[in-house]
């Protein structure tokens, strides 16, 4: 026993002189995997009265314990710019895995408090990973939690979510909130259970050690803002009408002129000017000539015009009943003689006509 | 006799062997044939507060260990015989996850070798380059450690080596 004592003594001697000896190495990489058996035996040559021998050691082992890393950042230089009404706005974010192994990861959006210029909230907010090309696409982009991201790897999250009507809105925060989670499990649709911190040192087991050093240091989570700033509250948008004699009662379609009982086209071009962001519920209303008479059922909607001459687009109902597969709607009123057209939504940057025909009395 | 009895209850006590003893046939029966002992150990530093103010390291078991984390190896000798022993070399080869770092203080530095052929003085050592060249290796290029005990090892001396690294 007193062997023993002594050894133990002696090892005690070495470790205080030790502990001075020199900071631990920093390591960029995530290290060695978690649940590596790390194991370690000595051997021994000597010689007996001439005799060379050789011995081998006992042999110890420990298990590699999960060190939790976890960084995650806005992967964007500023807030996303977005338009009042704009649907699927997206903030993108990156997340990092410094785990020494491979981890699932909960991830969870909350809309900052109304500080610092934030005051709206967006609605519909919703959160995709990426499939690796960095970029959002609503088909492909469709996972809600990290699956099974390797050590020292990352990858891309977005937020997706609408904007509001409200034209005093300016800013709403996001901060996205990713957990650390156990990995092991390649379903999709189960994520893994969060980590927690094992309070006790087990041997040859691998303990969960949180070692995060953000702003909330060593709790297996990170977080990071973006917001959508609203810098679109109209757009632009313009109508242009034009006019052309389709035929003549006395040559035909041969060179019209706009004689009594010729067909008139007028052409209204209407177009929204400002990117990405769409008018919703334009009306376009246009009273016909005096002296022409409404040719009944003339009115097409929806024709992209060509050279900035209409094309004929959808026939639509006089009436302002909706025309089947055609999301348009145009109606014309005897009495007051007003052609009206309704587009439910003009996207940003698109272009579509209107037309309808008249006779000269 | 007394003391080698004395000495396998303890090192029964320390579960130190948890390997499959099967797989080693160099292992607890060999051992007790030879009048060498030596047992290896795996340290990591723990600190604590004392009560005077001074931070306390001990050395704790390698229970929880993560990459960057400091291990101390310790390499403890017996000679259990009635017989010095001479020309006694003591070698450890590195488990692949572990960087080599320093002798600890108060033991005897190793010599260390990166191919585990030569062995020398760290300063000493060459790496190959790619291009044909060496350069002067470095601590983390360390494979296999040894001490080399030039006076013979009486009957009933023992000692113990130790040097520091890290988990990768």
């Amino acid at each position: 026993m007193s062997t023993y004592v002594a050894r133990h003594r002696l090892l005690r001697g070495t470790a205080v002189i030790a502990g001075l000896a020199f900071a631990g190495t920093a390591q960029a990489q995530s290290g060695t995997a978690a649940g590596t058996v790390v194991t370690n035996s000595a051997s021994a040559s000597y010689s007996v009265n001439g005799v060379n021998q050789t011995k081998t050691s006992n042999t110890v082992t420990f298990k590699v314990d999960r060190k939790v890393n976890l960084t995650l950042i806005a992967d964007q230089p500023a807030n996303t710019e977005v338009a009042v009404s704009q649907s699927a706005a997206v903030l993108k974010f990156r997340l990092t895995n410094s785990t020494n192994g491979v981890q699932d990861f909960l991830l969870t959006a909350n809309q900052g408090v109304l500080l610092n210029g934030d005051n709206f909230d967006v609605a519909n907010l919703k959160i995709y990973v990426d499939d690796g090309d960095g970029i959002y696409d609503a088909a492909k982009d469709t996972l809600e939690f990290v699956n099974e991201l390797a050590a020292d790897t990352s990858i891309a999250i977005f937020v997706v979510a609408d904007i509001p009507a409200d034209q005093a809105a300016q800013l709403a925060n996001v901060t996205l909130n990713a957990q650390v989670a156990e990995g092991g499990s390649a379903s999709t649709t189960v994520a893994g259970a969060a980590l927690t911190q094992s309070l006790t040192n087990d041997d040859q087991v691998v303990d969960v050690v949180f070692a995060d050093a953000d702003t909330v240091p060593r709790d297996g989570r990170a977080f990071a803002t973006l917001g959508y700033a609203i810098t679109t509250r109209d757009v632009t948008l313009t109508v242009v009408k034009s006019s052309t004699v389709i035929s003549d009662p006395i040559n035909g379609l041969v060179v019209p002129k706009a004689i009594p009982g010729a067909v008139v086209q007028y052409c209204l071009i209407v177009n929204n000017a400002t990117l990405l962001t769409p008018a919703n519920g334009v009306n376009i209303t246009d009273t016909i000539p005096a002296n022409t008479t409404y040719v009944p059922g003339s009115i097409t909607v929806g024709g992209i015009p060509l050279l900035g001459a209409c094309v004929l687009g959808t026939p639509m109902n006089d009436s302002g009943a909706p025309v089947a597969l055609s999301p348009y709607t145009a109606s014309y009123n005897a009495g007051t003689k007003l052609v009206t057209a309704t587009i439910p939504q003009l996207n940003g940057l698109q272009t579509l006509g209107v037309t309808f025909q008249v006779t000269i009395n | 006799m007394t003391l080698r009895i004395l000495l396998a209850v303890v090192m029964a006590a320390i579960p130190l062997v948890t390997g499959p003893l099967a797989a080693r046939p160099a292992g607890q029966a060999a051992r007790a044939g030879g009048p060498l002992e030596i047992t290896s150990s795996m340290m990591v530093e723990r600190r604590s507060a004392a009560a005077d103010g001074t931070t306390r390291v001990t050395l704790v078991k390698p229970t929880r260990v993560s990459p960057g984390d400091r291990i101390i190896f310790v390499l403890a000798y017996h000679n259990v015989g009635t017989q010095p022993l001479s020309d006694v070399v003591l070698a450890n080869p590195l488990p692949r996850a572990i960087a080599y770092r320093s002798a600890s203080p108060g033991s005897p530095a190793p010599e260390v070798s990166v191919d585990g052929k030569t062995y020398g003085a760290l300063a000493a050592l060459r790496m190959p380059a790619l291009d044909g060249s060496t350069r002067a290796a470095g601590a983390d290029d360390v494979t296999h450690v040894r001490w080399r005990i030039a006076t013979p090892l009486a009957a009933g001396a023992q000692g113990q080596f130790a040097f520091q690294a890290v988990l990768k």
